[in-house]
């Protein structure tokens, strides 16, 4: 399927636009302007910098690492050019309610996955999009386990982070109160925490099923802190619950950076490039790189940065190093500790399903309302390492309908499973899995339509991550048991990409430094999921976004003692 | 003659008065009061003023109450309650808004002790709704469960309309009592609590509001003190500067009840879709009638300076 036949399935609001309109096919960030997410039809004027002259930064990806650190440095003074391989979306004219339609806004190409346990690709775990795989996420939005900054120290597994977590911490603060969280005045776990910028929203149907199930077990629950908004803010009105969030909202409620990060970053004087796919990272002289090769409107171009940051997440990052390998780094770009590529994570997100009495439509609100975070607070009673959250859910009809396929229920059999949808109760996690040499992020040697070689994802489970899983299975057993849901199933599942740049304090056990710069070269810098040593057991935004903010704070801190 | 109305009144035309009063609202021109002594005068004055003052309390819940309850699918039988019992209330305020006679009215008495027991009932009905959800008494169930002191605004409606009642039985009398008390010490305290309430109420859901907008403030930040400096009035009933100063804010925080209509109504605005999309974000804004509760408690707080002023003079 071509990528203008994917679009013309289902315009929300009328016949298909012209080609020249479609955002798949012609980049709307030109000319000197950019959507105004906002408004209908209306426009944001954007600075633009030529590609000749070198421009400060130059920024692979606008997703949560790649859009806040533009609009950070922008803010911070810097020129800023953002590329993004995917199209600038407008929520109110071009997001339909609509599953399969929207599926335009995962990363879709072709990528070759193997291993012992292979990841699915796509919906859970990519974007590609102005904003990233935020444009469609679940919009959970929390903090690291103090402890987890210093995984091996503290707690003795995996390996520490670079970055105190206090001040980890204050960079969450900062993140929230840019995205006006939403959660609860009172956070059960860890030490205090400021105020979140909203209340929490009004716990759904399925999220009370949790939470009862919790209640049963005498464990605390929590409203889940969300990136969308329960009291109007500027011009997003507040969440009204469609729920149709993780394929994109249509509001605007949903703080993604589509409606946050970037229109701040435009108008701190950052361009934003959409449909533009970088290539190729060009090593200059005196070992550092000297801009980018991308592919836009037809054609391959160079734009020219005195430094280049690549935030692509934690396939696509490690990809376009691999890709720029040149005869000073023959084995990828800032690779000289081989890692780069290496230490793939994902979370498993292993859960159990099943039936209640009362009608819950699950499908109503953000899909996950309501966590208990005990095990990522616990430290005894586990035969594992690490940490898992189970979360409330609500799977849109199809996903459901796959989910139940995926279990060999066809025909009349799903026909009536299907009639029970709003009956459907169940609880998925997003469990810590460790980091290992073996998981990682390889070139094949066949070519996507740029030309490009594609990535191979190669990943297992290690025998700690199955410990956890089966944890996690059983302990959502007892949680949906005592909420009184019957028919118990569980179900596979994995989210969320990390770790396949890692940082660190030493050049040979890391990527990059904790300001995410490459220890190989002084003006490449990764700023993404591909940074995190640890995947933790919480989804990982908020973390990222963080990361670039801090980022931000130390580049003007090193700008300004003439370090860059 | 009078007293004759008054009687057959009392005894037969109850039905008719409790209907007519929102046509006879409308259609009634208002006729000069032919009443002789001036503290009778103006303590019937005070009466209607007390009557305005629990027409717009039960205004307010009955619109409040309707659009909550509405929205909540009168998933409960007894969510009528409210709906019946303010209306009532509202035609019985008009009734007595209207009615010249100086003397009380047990029709009207009946419903304004029926709407205070409402109220009452009605909060204890709220409380077990939070109470009963999970997680129990936590911000989360007193942000989104029943709200937990919106049918007190009943149970105000009521205590207004009765110490009307009693302000008009005792007209004749220098000083109107109300249980052995002055009148307008209890009814000053009777206000003053009523805002504190209502203050408090706005302060929690405009929480849950994140106060996103400043104004949001004025609710928690103003009645408050027209409370304060109304019960410091009623406290020194000697002093005429007191009242003054009560009395501009009781006038202040009277507009603001109106003003918040304003701000609830861009509020909705605010929501999807604005007000092209009213029949849902009416439901799901800043609900319109919940501010105009602070009017009402207001002009019962100027009716009680007004006894206090007598009471003072007096004294």
């Amino acid at each position: 399927m071509s990528a203008s036949d994917n679009h013309s399935g289902a315009s929300p609001g009328g016949p298909d636009r012209p080609a020249g309109e479609d955002p798949l096919v012609t980049p709307r960030a030109r000319q000197g302007r950019a959507p105004d997410v906002f408004r209908p039809g209306a426009w944001l004027p954007m600075r633009e910098y030529p590609e000749d002259e070198p421009v400060d930064f130059a920024i692979i990806g606008t997703g949560a690492g790649g859009s806040t650190l533009a609009c950070r440095l922008a803010e911070h003074g810097f020129g800023v050019v953002a590329l993004e391989a995917g199209p600038f979306w407008r929520p109110l004219e071009d997001f339909a309610s609509d599953e399969l339609e929207q599926s335009k806004l995962y990363w879709l190409d072709e990528r070759i996955t193997d291993g012992e346990d292979p990841i699915e690709m796509g919906r859970n775990n990519s974007g590609r999009s102005v904003g990233g795989s935020m444009v469609h996420f679940a919009m959970v939005s929390l903090r690291f386990r103090p402890e987890w900054f210093s995984a091996r120290s503290s707690l003795g597994y995996g390996v520490d982070w670079p970055i105190p977590w206090q001040e980890m911490w204050r960079y969450y603060a900062e993140v929230e109160e840019a995205l006006k969280i939403a959660g609860p005045v009172r956070y059960p776990w860890g030490p205090p925490r400021g105020r979140y910028p909203y209340r929490a929203h009004e716990v759904n149907a399925a999220g009370l099923v949790l939470a009862r199930g919790c209640e049963a077990l005498g464990i605390p629950w929590a409203p889940v802190p969300l990136a969308t908004v329960s009291a109007p803010r500027g011009q997003s009105p507040p969440c009204v619950y469609r729920g149709f969030c993780i394929i994109g909202c249509s509001t605007n409620a949903k703080q993604s950076p589509l409606v946050t990060w970037i229109p701040r970053a435009i108008r701190a004087g950052a361009e934003i490039r959409d449909l533009a796919m970088a290539g190729r990272v060009e090593l200059g002289p005196r070992g550092r790189v000297s801009g980018v090769h991308y592919h836009r409107e037809g054609r391959w171009r160079f734009q020219r940065a005195r430094n280049v940051v690549v935030a692509g997440y934690a396939v696509e990052t490690p990809r376009l190093l691999l890709n720029s390998a040149c005869p000073a780094f023959p084995d990828g770009l800032a690779n000289r500790s081989g890692l780069v590529g290496k230490n793939l994570m994902v979370h498993s997100g292993h859960g159990v399903f099943g039936r209640v009495e009362e009608e819950v439509r699950w499908y109503k609100g953000p899909p996950s309302l309501a966590l208990t975070e005990h095990w990522n607070y616990t430290d005894t009673g586990k035969d594992f390492d690490g940490g898992y959250v189970p979360m409330s859910q609500g799977p849109l009809p199809v996903e459901w309908a796959n989910v139940l396929t995926a279990r060999g229920i066809w025909g009349e059999d799903l026909r009536q499973r299907m009639t029970d949808y709003i009956h459907g109760a169940g609880a998925k996690i997003v469990g810590e899995v460790m980091p290992q040499e073996r998981n990682r992020v390889t070139l094949d040697a066949e070519q996507d339509r740029f030309g490009l070689p594609v990535a191979r994802v190669t990943f297992s489970y290690c025998d700690n991550d199955r410990r956890l899983i089966r944890h996690a299975l059983r302990f959502q057993r007892q949680l949906l048991e005592g909420a009184g849901v019957t028919g118990l199933f569980d179900v596979e599942d994995t989210a969320h990409l990390m770790g396949t740049c890692r940082m660190g304090t030493d050049p040979v056990r890391s990527v990059t430094d904790a300001d995410g710069r490459c220890w190989d070269i002084p003006n490449l810098w990764v700023c993404d999921g591909s940074l995190f040593p640890t995947s933790g057991a919480v989804n990982p935004s908020l973390t990222i976004q963080a990361l670039a903010c801090r980022a931000a704070d130390r580049i003007r801190t090193l700008a300004r003692r003439g370090e860059l | 003659m009078r007293m004759l109305e008054a009687r057959r009144g009392g005894r037969t035309g109850h039905l008719l008065d409790l209907a007519l009063p929102l046509a006879g609202a409308v259609l009634a021109a208002p006729r000069p009061p032919p009443r002789t002594g001036r503290e009778a005068r103006r303590t019937d004055r005070v009466a209607r003023h007390l009557h305005g003052g629990a027409a717009i309390l039960a205004l307010a819940v009955l619109a409040d109450s309707g659009l909550e309850h509405y929205r909540a699918m009168f998933f409960n039988r007894a969510m009528y309650v409210p709906l019946a019992a303010s209306s009532l209330t509202l035609a019985a305020s008009l009734h007595g808004l209207l009615d010249e006679r100086p003397l009380p009215h047990a029709a009207r008495d009946a419903v304004y002790g029926l709407a205070a027991a409402t109220g009452l009932v009605g909060n204890g009905f709220h409380l077990w709704n939070i109470g009963k959800r999970p997680g129990g008494f936590s911000w989360l169930n007193l942000f989104y469960g029943a709200p937990v002191g919106a049918p007190m605004a009943l149970l105000l409606a009521g205590a207004v309309g009765l110490a009307a009642e009693r302000v008009r039985e005792d007209a004749a009398a220098r000083r109107p009592r109300i249980l052995g008390q002055p009148a307008g010490r209890l009814l000053a305290g009777l206000a003053a609590t009523g805002l504190a309430g209502t203050s408090a109420e706005a302060a929690l859901f405009h929480f849950r509001g994140a106060y996103h907008d400043p104004f949001m403030f004025v609710p928690v930040a103003l009645p408050p003190v027209a409370a304060a400096l109304l019960a410091r009035a009623a406290a020194e009933p000697g002093r005429r500067r007191p009242r003054r100063l009560a009395r501009w804010w009781l006038r202040l925080t009277a507009l603001l009840g109106f003003a918040g209509v304003g701000f609830h109504a861009f509020g909705i605005h605010r929501n999807m879709g604005g007000w092209r999309n009213w029949s849902q974000n009416i439901l799901n804004g800043p609900p319109l009638p919940a501010p105009p509760s602070f009017t009402g408690l207001a002009l019962a707080g100027l009716a009680a300076l007004r006894l206090l002023e007598e009471e003072g003079r007096d004294g």
